[in-house]
């Protein structure tokens, strides 16, 4: 209890809010190289799983390559990307950009697939082309898979991020790190907690992205159908 | 009758031994007419302790003893007991660690390697042990600078710093910060406040590629550390002793250290410098060197010809 409560005292200190230790700028720090791996994760990740959810093609090795990516232990490839290029953000973020795309691969691939073949026809029918099709109809209605998977990613690479510290980064990984290395546990507590706050932080915003991107009718049909199963359940 | 016959067959057996067995002394190594007795020399497990076993071991073989070598024996708390025992009679230490160990971790051991032997010594005469003189060569912590920064502000020792330390940046592991011979240390004992400090490791890779990419003026390092050199670092002189005395001390039984040994060990050990160290660690740890050849190596440079 005593425990808890420096804790909270360390939360409490001014000094702890201000400088280049300050939780302001840890939290920036984190959340940019957070954001960098997310996004170029998403660049690589999110065109393949779309492609092959659309064609329907090798889907299977798609998805079983990115689950071996999912194997590689994060630190490991932390130091050998170390032994590459050097101290710096480098390799902090080749180690993040290769855990967020395994994720994203698979719920797209898997969100495009599963598109009712009957809509895919109704849209050829009604005159669209491919590009249209993928678009206009197939993507809005993977929108609900595509963002768990970037979720899910991002969830992911803000909690893996504390392992930066590792290799002199920042982020709020330098508390964990540091407190430990000081026999600060204080200060290693808090920086577990701020962690665990803006995981939670990440997985909340991006449900709320996610219910903007999903089409109106879409979001209709989930509450009617979510609706119907409850009534079924009491019926 | 039969027991006669083969008592002097056996006698004739015996002088036929003997004669052979002292054309064979006579024709052998000749110089050393008999060794002046035997030592065991232990060394710890890391190649440093190794070379510094095989320096005094050759040291003493040249001057006649017979030499054992337990080398790579172990850490501190399996050679102290094997020395306490008599299973060993001598070993590499280093002053003041030997001292905290010694002392079990009183604090006792400070800059100054006259005030932390004597220090040591007395904790060791109850159990029968002695140092003897400690080296001027040290493996402690110590703060190095690249050549091209020690040029740029022509610095030596560690006061220098005092004057340009806001332009600078420290890197050291991340307890730093809060241990006296650290951080804190450098700002009580020199007066030196750095401009930032960067959290590392302790003389491991990440201080090292830090140092080649800029991102630190002045990094945490082991004053013996073999690759230094070939690092283009220089270490800075700790001229108001904030380090530890980690000075190289043999450390051995009384019953052993006659005033022979006493006089080669210290004769050795006068001779010794931490550059000595630098260069023989990268010979064993870099180039892959074995350690007793380097260490013969040091003996002919210093003109004990085995």
């Amino acid at each position: 209890m005593t425990h808890l409560a420096n804790v909270v005292q360390w939360f409490a200190d001014p000094a702890h809010w201000r400088g280049s230790d300050g939780i302001p700028n840890r939290l920036v720090e984190h959340i940019q190289i957070s954001a960098e791996a997310v996004a170029i994760g998403a660049l690589i990740a999110l065109p393949i799983g779309i492609a092959l959810g659309h064609y329907g093609r090798f889907g299977n090795l798609a998805i079983n390559i990115s689950n071996v990516g999912r194997a590689l232990p994060s630190f490991g490839l932390l130091v050998i990307a170390f032994q590459v290029f050097g101290l710096g953000n480098l390799p902090v973020l080749v180690a993040l950009v290769a855990l967020a795309i395994p994720p994203m691969v698979t719920n797209s691939y898997v969100g495009l697939r599963e598109v009712d073949p009957d809509v895919k026809e109704a849209a050829r029918g009604m005159g669209y082309r491919e590009l249209a099709q993928l678009v206009r109809v197939e993507l809005p209605l993977a929108v609900p898979l595509v963002m768990a998977g970037i979720r899910t990613s991002a969830v992911q690479v803000v909690a893996t991020a504390t392992l930066a510290a590792l290799i002199a980064g920042g982020g709020f990984g330098r508390y964990v790190i540091d407190g430990f290395a000081q026999q600060d546990y204080t200060k290693l507590f808090a920086g577990a907690v701020l962690v665990a706050a803006l995981a939670m932080a990440t997985e909340l915003s991006l449900s709320g992205v996610e219910w903007l991107l999903v089409p109106r009718g879409i979001r209709l049909l989930q509450a009617r159908a979510a609706n119907r199963a409850a009534t079924f359940k009491t019926a | 009758m039969n027991s006669r016959f083969d008592s002097s067959r056996f006698l004739a057996a015996l002088a036929a031994l003997v004669f052979v067995a002292t054309a064979c002394g006579s024709t052998g190594s000749g110089t050393p007419t008999a060794s002046k007795g035997t030592l065991t020399v232990a060394g710890f497990n890391f190649p440093e302790s190794s070379i510094l076993a095989e320096i005094y071991g050759q040291a003493l073989a040249h001057d006649g003893y017979t030499i054992n070598y337990k080398l790579l024996l172990g850490t501190r708390e399996v050679v102290a007991p094997a020395l306490e025992s008599g299973q060993i009679d001598l070993y590499p230490g280093y002053a003041a660690t030997d001292l905290e160990f010694y002392n079990k971790g009183a604090g006792e051991a400070n800059g100054d390697a006259v005030a932390t032997t004597a220090k040591l010594n007395s904790h060791l005469q109850p159990l029968g042990l002695t140092a003897l003189t400690p080296s001027p060569a040290v493996d402690q912590n110590a703060f190095a600078v690249t050549t091209d920064t020690q040029k740029k502000y022509n610095l030596s020792k560690l006061s220098d710093l005092a004057a340009i330390g806001g332009q600078l940046t420290l890197g050291a592991g991340p307890e730093c910060p809060t241990r006296p011979f650290c951080q804190p240390g450098l700002q009580k004992t020199y007066g030196i406040n750095f401009k930032a400090f960067k959290p590392l490791d302790t003389d491991g890779p990440l201080t090292r590629a830090a140092f080649k990419n800029g991102s630190i003026d002045v990094g945490l390092v082991f004053s013996s550390d073999g690759d230094l050199n070939s690092l283009g670092l220089v270490v800075l002189q700790d001229d108001k002793h904030l380090e530890n005395a980690d000075n190289v001390i043999p450390i051995m039984r009384q019953a052993a250290a006659s005033a022979e040994v006493t006089s080669v060990l210290n004769a050795i050990n006068a001779k010794l410098t931490t550059a000595d160290l630098v260069t023989m660690n990268s010979q064993v740890s870099i180039q892959h060197q074995d350690a007793d050849a380097v260490a013969a190596a040091w003996l002919q440079q210093h003109n004990y010809n085995n």
